[in-house]
């Protein structure tokens, strides 16, 4: 199975140049790319960069610091997407668009530094996002003359950071993604350290698909020859042939007759699949569909808990939320608790508004829609505001 | 191996989503493997038919080969086929002679651009792929183009999960990438297993292959022996060299990529 791994951490500890660092041991760069490297760093007077491999635009290069995500794929035991996020405050929405697909995250910390501003948030975040999978490689451990006691203090602060955030039991990896020191390939350096390198814990980490109720969401109704085709994606569970189905909050119900993967007809589409289906009733965009004896649950009213990345966000303000296809008008009928998003920690009760990177837990009034726990159905309990862009983005408690 | 199937279950939603949200799409095709393939998941996504306009840019200096293909398979998958060209640059004489810079712009962002303005597309679906340059791993699937046609990548969309975005931002356009996660390797599994038609200048002759196709006096060939699919698949697994390593407009300057696409180029 396929990985993502997001390395996530404050700005200036290491995550580009993590990222060149796996790109050139596993031997993924082509010829030339590290000329190029080399070229570049000539022209701007500097010395040869890891992080010059991930970062592209001009402004990132010149600036030193990376501005938007991008991903790289790599070759260990199985094939890793690795995704890049920026580490400044001012990007945390490319941060969140980098992370959301995610599997597992790296985050690096600097020996030298420790925790910063952006340690904390990338932490809530990924968090949020339901990200359980985290390493903790101490960083730029070359320029503590890799001592022990260092990475042990690192190791001490950022696993309490770590457990008022909600993990636990996450293993710290001392290295030096600058000098290549326990990411692709063990390091001598640091015979105190006994654990694994960073490619041999993600190698380790074994993923897995949790057995769920069936979800379909419908994208849109074709006519094609004269029938009916509903498309749409298998967000979890399987589909087939014959079920009897219930499509909310449109509150229709019937039968699968047939399952299009064209040219194909199939008897059952699983989890993932994109596919096109005829039943004897007629849902539209923004429905979900589920087994009658196990449906969608339609609410009008629930709790979530979002990042806002826009000006501000106020109580009673109406704006649009998104899940899955569904797009509705919601309302803020109580912003409940405003959270710290560096750690998560309650910093206010009944707000009347919060604002850019800031997160709270809110009480939605919505039309009616289908949302799910993000904890029982992750694909439906997770949601974006919109007001004409994305501005916010969060889950259903 | 990544698994096809993901990344084709991924590019039928996308597609799909794309049409449900804009009035009025259209997809690029180059005639080359990535958009040949676009097509063909079109195809799958909309039950055998693509039920919006087909564009081929033309710029006059496409390898002759190419027409042939183009039209061949145009009248053979049933496309609404539009062909656009910069007539002007053309009469002009704009050629790779005036700058790769200027005659990208010219013949095929440009054209692209009047296209666009006399048929009122509000969606754009291209070809483009994260591993092919470092610039356009930065995208967005949904990407949106503000009225001169300017990518804004300093300041791009929010864009969770599945969940892309049309904004008001996009004043002439938004891109929609359907093959961003999609690597070279990938596409060549995809078309032996899906038997997509491909141009011959992608298998080898004398030794020499095209690896990326462009127009004519701006694409190189690679040294190569692979004259099958399976013998491409064999020489990408062990290949050091870059795809687009034959293509010139990616390598004139540094930078010269960002320039073009923050204009409008693919």
């Amino acid at each position: 199975m396929d990985c993502n791994v997001v390395i996530i951490g404050h700005v200036d500890h290491g995550k580009s140049t993590l990222i060149g660092r796996l790109l050139y041991d596993s031997e993924s760069v082509t010829e030339g790319r590290v000329q190029e490297i080399q070229k570049l760093a000539d022209e701007f007077k500097r010395r040869f960069e890891f992080a010059y491999f991930i970062d592209s635009f001009d402004d990132e290069l010149k600036e030193e610091r990376t501005i938007d995500t991008s991903q790289v794929m790599f070759k260990g035991k199985r094939i890793y997407t690795v995704t890049d996020v920026p580490g400044h405050k001012e990007f945390i929405k490319n941060m969140l668009t980098g992370a959301s697909h995610a599997d597992v995250a790296v985050l690096v910390v600097a020996s030298q530094e420790g925790i910063k501003e952006q340690t904390g948030r990338h932490t809530f975040l990924i968090n949020m996002l339901g990200i359980k999978n985290l390493f903790v490689l101490v960083n730029k451990m070359d320029l503590v003359d890799y001592k022990q006691d260092v990475f042990e203090k690192v190791k001490t602060d950022v696993t309490q950071l770590l457990s008022t955030v909600g993990f636990q039991n996450v293993s710290f990896i001392p290295g030096s993604a600058w000098e290549g020191d326990n990411i692709y390939k063990k390091s001598n350096r640091m015979p105190w350290y006994k654990g694994p390198t960073l490619i041999e814990a993600l190698d380790q980490i074994e993923l897995r698909e949790e057995s769920k109720p069936l979800r379909f969401v419908v994208q849109d109704t074709y006519t094609i020859e004269g029938e009916k085709i509903t498309v749409g994606r298998v967000e979890s569970g399987s589909l087939c042939k014959g079920d009897k189905v219930v499509f909310q909050p449109s509150g229709i119900s019937g039968t699968i007759g047939r399952i299009i993967y064209y040219p194909d007809e199939i008897e059952k589409a699983e989890t993932g699949d994109s596919v096109g289906i005829v039943t004897d009733c007629s849902p539209v965009r923004g429905d979900v569909c589920g087994l009658i004896d196990n449906p969608p649950h339609v609410s009008t009213e629930f709790l979530g808990e979002a990042v806002l990345l826009d000006e501000n966000l106020k109580h009673g303000e109406t704006v649009e939320i998104r899940c899955g296809t569904k797009r509705a008008k919601c309302t803020v009928k109580e912003l409940q608790e405003k959270l710290n998003s560096e750690t998560g920690e309650v910093i206010g009760k009944s707000p009347e508004h919060i604002s850019e990177h800031e997160a709270a837990t809110i009480i939605f009034r919505s039309e009616p829609m289908v949302v799910e726990k993000f904890s029982e159905i992750p694909e439906l309990g997770r949601f974006v505001l919109v007001r004409d862009k994305n501005i916010a983005a969060g889950i259903v408690l | 191996m990544p698994d096809l199937k993901d990344l084709e279950n991924k590019s039928l939603y996308i597609l799909r989503e794309a049409y449900a949200e804009f009035k009025n799409p259209a997809v690029l095709w180059s005639t080359g493997k990535d958009s040949t393939v676009t097509l063909w998941l079109c195809h799958k996504a909309f039950f055998g038919k693509i039920p919006f306009p087909v564009i081929h840019i033309d710029t006059g200096y496409k390898f002759k080969a190419m027409y042939a293909f183009r039209d061949n398979l145009a009248k053979e998958w049933g496309m609404n086929l539009i062909v656009a060209k910069n007539e002007e640059a053309m009469r002009d004489g704009m050629g790779p002679e005036k700058g790769h810079f200027e005659c990208c712009t010219r013949l095929k962002t440009e054209a692209l651009m009047r296209c666009l303005e006399q048929h009122n597309f509000d969606a754009l679906i291209l070809s483009i792929r994260r591993d092919e340059h470092g610039i356009r791993a930065k995208e967005r699937y949904f990407s949106p183009r503000d009225s001169e046609f300017k990518w804004n990548y300093k300041d791009q969309p929010l864009e969770m999960w599945d969940q892309y975005q049309k904004t008001t931002e996009a004043k002439t356009h938004t891109r929609v990438h359907p093959i961003l996660h999609w690597r070279e390797l990938d596409m060549w599994e995809y078309i032996k297993q899906e038997g997509i038609p491909s141009h011959p200048m992608y298998f080898a002759q004398n030794g020499k292959r095209y690896r990326s196709l462009g127009c004519e006096p701006c694409t190189a060939t690679i040294d190569s022996s692979a004259a099958t699919i399976d013998e491409i698949v064999a020489e990408l697994r062990e290949t050091k060299i870059a795809e687009r390593s034959g293509r010139a407009q990616d390598k004139e300057k540094a930078f010269t990529m960002q320039k073009l696409r923050a204009l409008g180029y693919m």
